[in-house]
């Protein structure tokens, strides 16, 4: 069933390489048959792949596929937990949004400028839209294969042929030297990750039987070094991929460069592999050791601060949302460290909830990101302007594009009744459970007070986003000329608005299949008595029926509301009580202007005022302007410096490389030599 | 499934949510009267603001023609997130009309809806001041945030439950005794919270005439008619229901009879708007700049209430 759906998808990819190869006349957009046909044969794909995920979800038997001895590392084993069903049905659900959405991003005109998409390179070579519409295909396959390989190998093979669909569609526009730099970048660091995740099944895999998963887990690792190693091994490796800080420099300078579909991929859902790994590992070892979930508890704080504190500081639409994925990947890690802190000190209850939040909040992030970024992207795509300050009263021309982002980012602040809260609840709650236990652990019940402060930075930095794009008056003729999407466009973007909206009114209907995806997780402890009363509480008894209730309440509250506003303010009975339209108060300056409006600079200013010495933001301020620049302290002050010393080290050791025969055979001969020297002593202590 | 839930509320909590509805614009009146009373003013009647909510509602509204539906929709949001954060509240000493496990961080995060809403509509009329208002909003409460976090987690680890229904009961009134130092910390912390989120003095002077200086009130510049109406009553609900919290924490009721608990309640409320006068008679405004270092400062209180609970 998986299977077929990826076929189909693969199709797509296939039929849109075929459309533009037959009628290859540059500067034409797709035809209309072509088109549709990717995007019917897209959605059916996603469809049939989400089949056999909502089936295990729902608590179907899993399944186990076996190809024989296909290489020397044991058999290609393919599996379907409800831990990859839940990431399964994120990468099609996004995948099924963003394909769509680019297909009339990219077909329909953009306007001129400093566009992200090169409107120039599309028009030039319409077989690299294509191109880019089969990579999306391809990734979105290279992702499914990568959550049900049960194998090393496919495994690997699925992680890279994702890393590489990823940096071909970042550097789309490569036109733009900012572009390839960040692609150099995000290469360099994905493929050292790779090597650490070389460097990872290696260490684990020297004892076992076969290179597949289920042997791996059979392996008894040193008691102390064995552990240590595999989970620091994947801490960098799958935190370099999720973006924790400081393992985050390349994220927003390849999500930033990539086209706005591509970025809503990949914040949506390529760095959630990275989580997938982290959670896939720990339900491998089957416990983890206290120190590892302590390290990633403050990473996860780290990350989720320092994340929405450098947003707060951006200008640039994309780099902003960008930064809010460090800043969810920080929340996400909170929940990933307190279910950590619940297996290591045994409460098995906790680590439910630790786990299961992190789950749903992983999931809700890939709706709510990808929707925002698709938000930006159409904003783009209307303006031509990423800089937030050049924008201004959008909500006016681009009406649904504006709902749907406001929507997101109510989502995206954790406010009730979106679907953010509820995740960033079932992490409250294993917060507060947390500190109310007797041992060490209970100090980890303060990570909310981080969570705390992160919520209220969120809501500055989304009040900031909407309040300066889409509200108020344009302070930029870019922002007049501005027209709402194609449909093409805007139906991606309420679809994922309304699925933020369903979980987050009908939690009761989402948990019981996350708790069961955190079961996976937490393993055998999982059938321990408490879990399973409160797994009994979350699926059938209050606390999902409450949440439930209130978010319904809260909205129905908030209609009624509105339609009491809306007789009490729209009924004339006589002519003083008229609505009437008169320009902004002003304190009696009757001629405002839009440049008199607040800036983004400005309105983010107290607050970046008291995080200035962690933050390095730099701010510029002359008599007519005010803003601040935030770089990145680590991208700027570590990974820059490093790279160039390398550089140098590497320019000194050139010599090495004369391009004569001779001098190769000598090094051949070399290292033949070391290697036979090291046989010999390794014979000699044996 | 939501019969269930119905059947949980029982009608006395239902009741005392009805009187604080009526009771709240009675709060900022007193406050008034206080302050006016100490600086030998007569000053305006308690009932005041009924009376401006009375006219508000009969005027018309002016909007303002940079204005979309998110400035319309801000008031009602205020209105309705406060009123379903009062539902967390054990108003009659017993039980909440609406609790589960964890309904604090609903209760922090309806706040918080209302904030967005609010600071969203300021953004929405294109003005300076607005703009200024809404960033010093948001500025402000990123730092109560973590203040209110930390005093909710004090009252979870004094009592151990994981409900404000169930912890401001009985639970707390158990507490008292074996941690009244670390609980008075908290009292104080949750006090200081409330000077920040309603707007008053040292954070910000509702009864301040330059724009310029404002927090909410600027905010809400370009509101009239039926809307401001609703902006006032949805502060004056606020500020009621963070005085029950505080009166709640201070004078647990579990024993008495519903009609003395919610009695008793009003007393508590009204002795809460007198402290609020006499704050605002006897102290300035701190410089905005300042304002983050008082919430931290009540951050620190409430984590020397946590630590002498934890030892």
């Amino acid at each position: 069933m998986l299977g077929l759906g990826l076929g189909t998808i693969l199709l797509a990819g296939i039929a849109a390489m075929v459309q533009s190869g037959s009628q290859n006349l540059p500067g034409r957009p797709l035809a209309r048959g072509g088109s549709m046909l990717f995007r019917v044969l897209l959605g059916v794909g996603c469809t049939i792949g989400a089949l056999p995920a909502l089936r295990v979800l729902l608590g179907g038997a899993t399944t186990d596929l076996q190809f024989g001895a296909l290489s020397p590392t044991g058999p290609w084993v393919f599996g379907l937990d409800a831990l990859s069903a839940v990431f399964l049905l994120l990468i099609f659900a996004v995948g099924v949004a963003s394909g769509c959405y680019g297909f009339t991003y990219f077909a329909s005109p953009a306007v001129h400028g400093e566009a992200d998409s090169a409107q120039r390179s599309i028009e030039a070579e319409p077989s690299g839209v294509a191109g880019a519409h089969a990579l999306v295909a391809l990734l979105l396959v290279s992702l499914a294969l990568l959550v049900v390989a049960r194998a090393v190998i496919p495994f690997l093979i699925a992680w890279e042929l994702m890393a590489m669909t990823s940096y071909f569609l970042i550097v789309f526009d490569v036109d733009k030297p900012e572009v390839r730099r960040a692609g150099l970048l995000y290469l360099v660091t994905t493929h050292a990750g790779t090597l650490l995740l070389f460097a990872l099944f290696a260490a684990w895999g020297r004892g076992a039987a076969d290179l597949s998963f289920a042997s791996l887990a059979a392996v008894t690792l040193h008691p102390r070094m064995g552990d240590a190693v595999v989970l620091s091994l994947a801490l960098g490796a799958f935190g370099l991929k999720a973006g924790l800080v400081p393992l985050h420099f390349w994220l927003p300078e390849a999500h930033a460069a990539a086209p706005s579909h591509v970025s809503a991929l990949m914040s949506g859902v390529v760095i959630k592999m990275g989580i997938y790994g982290l959670l896939r590992v720990i339900a491998l070892l089957g416990i983890v050791p206290a120190w590892w979930s302590w390290l990633v508890l403050g990473l996860g704080v780290i990350s989720g601060v320092l994340g929405v504190v450098w947003a707060l500081a951006q200008h640039d639409i994309k780099r902003l949302l960008a930064f809010h994925s460090v800043e969810n990947i920080g929340i996400i890690l909170v929940g990933v460290g307190i279910g950590g802190l619940g297996l290591a000190y045994h409460h098995p209850r906790i680590a439910m909830l630790g786990f299961a939040g992190a789950l749903l909040h992983t999931f809700n992030h890939g709706l709510f990101k990808s929707l925002l970024f698709l938000g930006a992207g159409s904003v783009i795509h209307a303006t031509g302007a990423r800089d937030i300050e050049r924008l201004g009263g959008l909500s006016r021309r681009m009406p649904r594009t504006a709902a749907a982002f406001l929507l997101g980012s109510v989502a995206i602040v954790g406010l009730p009744p979106l679907n953010g809260f509820v995740s960033e609840w079932m992490v409250y709650r294993g917060v507060l459970h947390i500190g109310l236990v007797t041992d060490i652990s209970r100090i980890a019940s303060l990570a909310g007070v981080a969570l705390a402060l992160i919520g209220g930075l969120a809501l500055a930095c989304f009040a900031k986003v909407v309040g300066i794009l889409y509200l108020g008056s344009p302070r930029d003729p870019v922002a007049l000329s501005a027209h709402e999407s194609a449909p093409g466009m805007t139906w991606p973007l309420l679809g994922l608005a309304g699925a933020c909206a369903g979980i987050g009114l009908l939690p009761v209907f989402v948990l019981p299949p996350i708790l069961r995806a955190a079961a996976v997780v937490v393993g055998a402890a999982a059938s321990d008595p408490s879990v399973t009363s409160t797994v009994a509480a979350d699926v059938d008894g209050s606390a999902a029926m409450a949440i439930t209730a209130l978010a319904l309440g809260v909205t129905v509250a908030m209609l009624i509301g509105w339609a009491v506003h809306r007789i009490m303010v729209g009924r004339r009975p006589s002519k003083t009580k008229a609505v009437r339209r008169r320009e902004t108060w002003a304190c009696g300056y009757s001629t405002p202007t839009a440049r008199m409006q607040y800036s983004a600079s400005s309105f983010a200013a107290p607050i970046l005022a008291h995080f200035q010495p962690v933050t390095g933001i730099r701010t510029h301020q002359t008599t007519r302007v005010f803003e601040t620049y935030a770089g990145d302290p680590v991208l700027d002050g570590f990974v820059r410096p490093l790279w160039r010393a390398w550089r140098d080290i590497a320019n000194r050791a050139r010599p090495m490389q004369r391009a004569r025969l001779s001098t190769y055979v000598l090094y051949l001969v070399a290292a033949l030599l070391t290697l036979l020297l090291y046989l010999l002593v390794d014979g000699w202590t044996t | 499934m939501f019969a269930n839930l119905a059947r949980l509320a029982p009608p006395s909590s239902i009741v005392a949510i009805a009187v604080l509805l009526c009771f709240a614009p009675v709060m900022p009146g007193i406050a008034i009267k206080t302050k006016s009373v100490l600086a030998g003013r007569k000053g305006a009647p308690i009932l005041q603001l009924y009376y401006d909510l009375w006219k508000l509602v009969r005027k018309g509204t002016v909007y303002s023609t940079t204005t979309t539906w998110v400035f319309q929709a801000g008031p009602v949001i205020v209105l309705a997130s406060v009123v379903a954060a009062l539902l967390f509240l054990p108003l009659d000493g017993r039980s909440a009309p609406a609790h589960f496990e964890g309904d604090l961080v609903a209760f922090a995060g309806l706040l918080a809806l209302g904030r967005f809403a609010l600071v969203l509509a300021g953004l929405d009329t294109g003005s300076s001041f607005e703009g200024m208002g809404a960033s010093r909003e948001v500025t402000v409460a990123t730092f109560a945030e973590p203040a209110l976090f930390l005093c909710l987690l004090a009252l979870v680890l004094a009592t151990g439950e994981l409900t404000l229904s169930g912890m401001l009961g009985v639970p707390l009134a158990n507490a008292w005794p074996r941690s009244a130092a670390s609980l008075t910390l908290v009292g104080l912390s949750l006090f200081i919270i409330l000077l920040a989120e309603n707007s008053r003095v040292p954070v910000d002077d509702p009864a301040t005439h330059l724009e310029l200086t404002m927090i909410h009130e600027v905010i809400v510049l370009d509101h009239s008619g039926p809307d401001l109406a609703l902006i006032l009553y949805g502060s004056a609900l606020k500020l009621t229901l963070f005085g029950a919290l505080v009166v709640c924490l201070f004078a647990p009721r579990p024993s008495l009879t519903p009609a003395a608990a919610i009695a008793s309640l009003l007393a508590g409320l009204v002795l809460v708007a007198v402290i609020i006068g006499i704050v605002e008679s006897v102290m300035a405004r701190l410089r905005l700049t300042r304002i983050p270092q008082l919430l931290v400062g009540a951050a620190a209180l409430a984590t020397l209430g946590i630590i002498l609970l934890l030892r």
